[in-house]
Order: structure tokens, then sequence, then C-alpha cells
């Protein structure tokens, strides 16, 4: 290559590259020196070495933090992957302006912002007058406090979340359902396959790579969980709920220690770059078996 | 002439208007004022404004707790913080560690006519970190049981004073409760059941009472005192085990339980008492109610106690100016030598003068719970108490569910007890 060439392609992506290294390169490269020092939440540190990863190590709320996100994805990513894609299949059996329309019911949600949603359920599931109340007495005999109880806590905002975020996956999978050409379903028909066989053996391997993009995209959001939990629950009851966002969120701006929130905050970093690795890897492999 | 005289003394208003507004000194001010005692406080600053042409006051206020706190915090630390703002004195150690408040040099406090003596020392210290003054107290506010005299007299609770009887003592006191829900009380004793910071001050109240200390040099709960601990959480779980409160009752509800006539006794903050009093002059409350000291379950009077303050925050790179400052020290002293509406909203004025005033003196159901500023039992002084600190949190984590038969008490104040020791080393 010529060097005109190179000055051209340097002017293509100088404004990206320039970006890209002031907005994000820059600020995790602070973000490492930060978790090497004892900073308060805003203001330098003195450096203070490893101390602050020897104290994740030791930290027992930190890796019970862990436990409860790992908790969170385990019941968000593949219930909602799963849901998503059955309604998918449901919702493209319609046609015309009746699936538009359902299709928009199921949108919806994921629209809102999330101190509405939070609203919506904190008044559907309160104790004392929620009209979900009744359904839940009737399995357990009397009302639950479902976000001040250990072990209702988290699956009720797993439960929210999956009914907020639901409608997006839902799109993904519409649109590749849409991707795969009928022909392959008339043939299949020909050969005397029925609606089981078509979805094993040609839906489910032609939608694959949408799937894992799904659990992907599912993966990575769910590890960030905060939200909710602020909203919901604060980490409790007895730490029940306390995510790791949460964790930063209350040594940072409860606790001024901005220099261990930093620390963990590399921690969930890191975890999300092998996990969501780690995946994408094992559904390629599947896939392209 | 006339058309040109008129002209003359429009111009002439017209320019001292102008005058007058650029001698005006602005003062921001937020609060976290948002409880019947937040409509006393707005009238206190109409007022101020009115009599203190020079002086504007830009009031605005914040949601109470975490959101107030961490808000100050990170705007101080921007520069971006308002002049003056109310601050928990049980929360000063901790705000002083992270930097957010500003020194008020004797000499400023000279100056402006705060004088000490107009406080009581245990009060004015409260202020203090290290021998040094970050803010000039305001109010003592406590909580205070509140009771519905219809239903106590009903169960031969009342005597003939007014005044609710046979309450004092555990044993007493729960027999009480039973009796009442025999009589077909629904809720003997409302109680915020769901909130952290209430269960803390009926905690902190009765710890007091047995004169156990919850931090002691550098100790959290040390020795014989985590099981005295345990103990006293235990019999608030017992409240709500034996059915005499409810469980998970947020902070309005718990108030509605009490005000819709349900709930024979309530406790809560005098904070308060504006609500009920305000609700009881429109006939809206339908019975008759009244405030006392918080009953001595234990071995004597003792209640948890914290004070409203005022304090300037230390807004980097953005210093006060000594005219914006002495401004922000007027208001405080105004405010205080107007403290005695401020009693209305249920508070004890900090203000020994206002405190020692005739109309205080007779001011109810004030004048019956004042008692308590002689045994009340402050925050204990460290950078893990006070409002929204980490001792909060960890009742909202830990507390809440033992009080609601959710965790063992002994694993709650076990859990509580690691976590704030942790903090400390």
């Amino acid at each position: 290559m010529d060097r005109k060439q190179n000055l051209t392609a340097l002017l293509f992506t100088g404004p990206f590259l320039v970006a890209y290294l002031v907005i994000f390169i820059y600020p995790t490269i602070q973000l490492v020196h930060l978790s090497f020092t004892d900073a308060p939440l805003i203001g330098a540190g003195a450096w203070i070495g490893f101390k602050n990863y020897i104290r994740l190590w030791n930290d027992g709320q930190m890796w019970k933090s862990v436990f409860n996100t790992f908790y969170f994805v385990l019941l968000t990513v593949i219930p909602t992957t799963i849901i998503g894609l059955a309604l998918a299949l449901m919702v493209n059996r319609l046609s015309g302006w009746f699936q538009s329309i359902v299709l928009a019911c199921f949108f919806l949600p994921y629209i809102l912002p999330v101190s509405v949603v939070i609203l919506i359920w904190q008044w559907v599931l309160d104790t004392q007058f929620g009209i979900a109340q009744p359904i839940i007495s009737y399995f357990t005999g009397k009302p639950v406090a479902v976000f001040r109880d250990r072990y209702w806590a988290m699956p009720m905002v797993a439960f929210i979340t999956i009914w907020w975020t639901n409608g997006f996956n839902l799109l993904l999978f519409i649109a590749g359902l849409r991707n795969i050409s009928q022909d392959y379903y008339d043939a299949a028909a020909l050969d005397g396959a029925g609606r089981f066989k078509q979805f094993v053996y040609i839906t489910l391997p032609l939608i694959w790579p949408v799937t894992a993009l799904v659990l992907t995209i599912q993966l990575i959001l769910q590890l960030k969980i905060f939200d909710q939990v602020y909203l919901l629950t604060q980490g409790g009851p007895a730490n029940a709920t306390y995510v790791m966002v949460q964790y930063i969120y209350k040594q940072a701006f409860q606790l001024n220690k901005g220099g261990y929130a930093a620390t963990v905050s590399l921690a969930l970093f890191a975890l999300i770059v092998i996990l969501s690795v780690m995946q994408y890897q094992v559904l390629r492999s599947r896939g392209q078996k | 002439m006339r058309g040109l005289m008129t002209k003359a003394l429009a111009t002439a208003a017209l320019l001292a208007l102008t005058m007058g507004a650029q001698a005006k000194e602005t003062v921001v001010w937020w609060d976290f004022l948002g409880g019947g005692d937040g409509v006393r406080m707005k009238a206190l600053l109409e007022k101020f404004n009115k009599e203190n042409p020079d002086i504007e006051i830009q009031a605005t206020t914040l949601e109470w707790g975490v959101p107030f706190y961490t808000k100050v915090q990170t705007s101080a630390a921007v520069g971006e913080g308002p002049d003056i703002m109310t601050y928990h004195l049980s929360r000063l150690p901790l705000g002083v560690s992270t930097g957010t408040l500003r020194e008020i040099t004797p000499d400023e406090l000279k100056a402006a006519g705060i004088d000490a003596k107009n406080f009581t020392p245990a009060n004015w210290e409260a202020a203090q970190v290290d021998g040094k003054q970050y803010a000039v107290p305001f109010d003592i506010h406590s909580v205070v049981l509140y009771y519905n005299k219809d239903l106590l007299k009903k169960s031969g609770l009342l005597g003939d004073d007014g005044l609710p009887k046979g309450l004092d003592g555990v044993e007493n006191f729960n027999a009480a409760l039973k009796k009442l829900k025999a009589d077909g009380v629904e809720v003997p004793l409302s109680t915020h059941t769901a909130a952290g910071d209430s269960q803390w001050r009926i905690f902190y109240s009765l710890l007091g009472q047995q004169d156990v200390p919850f931090l002691k040099d550098g100790k959290v709960l040390d020795g014989g005192d985590e099981q005295k601990a345990v103990d006293t959480l235990k019999e608030m779980a017992s409240w709500v085990a034996d059915g005499y409160t409810p469980a998970n009752v947020e902070y309005p509800a718990s108030i509605a339980l009490f005000t819709s006539g349900k709930a024979a006794m309530h406790i809560n903050g005098v904070w308060e008492v504006p609500t009920f009093t305000d609700l009881a002059k429109n006939g809206k409350l339908g019975f008759e109610w009244g405030a006392v000291r918080i009953p001595v379950l234990y071995n004597h009077p003792a209640t948890w106690a914290d004070s409203h303050s005022f304090a300037v925050p230390n807004n980097k790179g953005k210093e006060i100016s000594p005219e914006k400052l002495k401004a922000v020290l007027t208001v405080v002293d105004w405010m205080n030598k107007n403290s005695l509406f401020w009693a209305t909203a249920g508070h004890l004025p900090a203000y020994l003068p206002a405190r020692d005033s005739e109309e205080f003196k007779t001011m109810q159901p004030n004048a019956t719970y004042a008692v308590l500023a002689d045994t009340a039992v402050f925050d204990p002084s460290s950078t893990i108490a006070g409002v929204a600190s980490p001792i909060y949190e960890g009742m909202q984590n830990y507390f809440v569910p033992a009080v609601n038969g959710q965790l063992d008490p002994e694993e709650a104040v076990k859990s509580l007890k690691d976590e704030l020791q942790g903090l400390i080393e």
C-alpha cells in the first residue's frame, strides 16, 4: 500500500479512533488505575497496590453478590430466550393487522421506563390490595410481601425483568423466523414431516444463530442487573438480592470508596468478558455441528 | 406638567427597584423536609423572605435519606452544592469524613451573633468533630407513642389524666397489647415494619433503656451486649409474630392504620404531629389522640433522638464568599429565633430561649413528651452512624427481615455486627 492510501484510511477511521480512545479506552485505563488506589468517590487517592484485590478476595458480601448475580442470570437468561422463541412461533402464525396488534402488545412493556415498570408491579403485588395477591394466596394460604421475602424477592425481580424485556427478544426471533424460506417447510411436508419434526429439523437449526445472539445479549445485560433491584429491594432482605452492581453502588455512593468500587467493577467486567466469550464459543460450536 | 411628574416618579421607582435587586443576596437552600413538618418549613421560609428584603432564599426540597445525602456529597465534591442545607447531627462525623461539610469558624459564628450558650452543651458539641464546628443545631426530634384515646379507654388503659397507663415494663406492655387485641382492636400497635430507619429508632430506644451501648471503643455490640441486642430484637419480632403489629407495613400505610382508627397505638417521629393536628382540626380524625414518651419497657426511660441542623457544604473549587456566608448565617440565626413556630411541627427547638419560653411549655402535645429530651440517647458518634449510614442500611437489610419473622434474630444481629465491625477496621 502506498502512503497516500494509508493517509486516506487514517482520515476516514480517525474520527472514530479518537472518539473510541477518549470515550472508551481512556476511562477504562483510569478505572484500572483507580482500583489500585484508596480514592474516595470523587477525587484522587493514594496508591495502595493490590490491597483492594486482596480485600475483594476475602469479602463475604461481594461473593454473596456474585452468587446472587448468577442466580438472577439463571432465572432470566434461558427462560426469557425460550419464552421469546415460543411467543415468536405463535405470533408468526398470525397474519395481517392482527399480527401487528399482538406484536405491539408484547412489545409495549419494553418501551416503558424502568421506574414505571416497577411502580406497576409494586401496585400489582402490594400486600394489602395488590390484584395479584389472591393468586399468591391461593398457593401459599396468605398474602406474601414478595419484595420483603428472602425466597420470593429474587424470582419476582427476575419475573418482572422478563415481562419488561421479552418484547425485544420476541422481535429478534420474529425477524429470524421470517428469514427461513417457506420452501424448506414445503419440501419437508412433501416428505411427510409433521409440525414437530419440521420445528426440530428445520426451524431450530436455522434459528440457532439468532438464539445464540439473544442468549449472549441477555447474558451480558442480566449480569449488569441494577435498576430493578435498586428500586424494589435495595439488595435486601438479608442480602437476598444484593447483586454486583448494587454492591458497586454501595461501595461508591454510600461508603464513599471509589477505589474499591472500581475493583469490584473490574471484577464484574472480567466476569462478563469471560462468560460471554465462553458462551459464544460453546453456542457457535453447537451451531456448526 | 403632570405627565412629567408621573414619568419622573416612575423612573425613580424603577431605579429603586433595580438597585434593590442588585443588593439582594440569594441563598440557595436544600432541605429534606417532605413530611408534615415540610409545610411548616415552607411557611417559615416565606416569612423570612418577607421580613428580609435584602436576602432571598431559593429553597428546594429533596427526598429524605440516601437520595438527599448522596446528592449533597457528590454535588459538594464538584462545587455544585447549595449555600445552606439541613443536615442530621447523627450523620455529622460521616459527612465530615467525606469532606462534604465546611467548618464554621468561631469568628464567623460570633459575627452572626450565634452563641453556644443558647444551646444545651451536648447538642452544640454534637455539631462538632475534633473541636471544630460544622453545623448549628435547629431542633431535637425523637419518636413518641401516639395513641387513640377512645380505644385505650375501652380497654381500661387510659388514666383519668388522659394519658395511657399500665404500659411500663415488657410484661405489662405485652399484656396491654393482648388486651387490646382481645377487645377487638385490629392493630394494637402500628409501626413501620418495612422500614429499617423506623426499626432502628425503636431498637436504639430499647437498648438505651437497658444502658447497652451499640458502639463502644470502636467495638459494635461487644461481649454480652450482643445477646442483649438479640433479646431486644426478639421482643420486637414477637409483636409481629403474635399478631399485634402487622408485618411489612410501609411508612404511609402505618400512619394510615392509625389515622383510620384501626390502630390503638403508633410509634413514629414527632414530625408527624402536624399530620394528626391538622386532621383533628379539620374534623377528619374521628377520635381523640395524644402523644407520650416511649414507655419504659426496661430499666429506665430512654428514647432515641436526633437533631436537624444547618450546615454549609464544602463546595470544592467554589468557596463561599464572605458576603454569602454572612447571609447564610443570618438565615440560620433567624430560623433559630423563630423556632417556636418550628415546634408546631412536633420538634423540640434546639434554641433554648424558644424551648424555655412560656409559650412552648403550654404547647400540646409537645409539652407532654418534652421530658424525653432529658433522657434522650443520640446515635453513636461515628462514621458508620446516622441517617443514610451503614447502620441504617444494615437495619433495612437485616433487622427488617428479622422483625418480620424472615430471619433469625441471632443471625440478624451477628450479620449486622460483622458487617459494621468490618467497616470500622
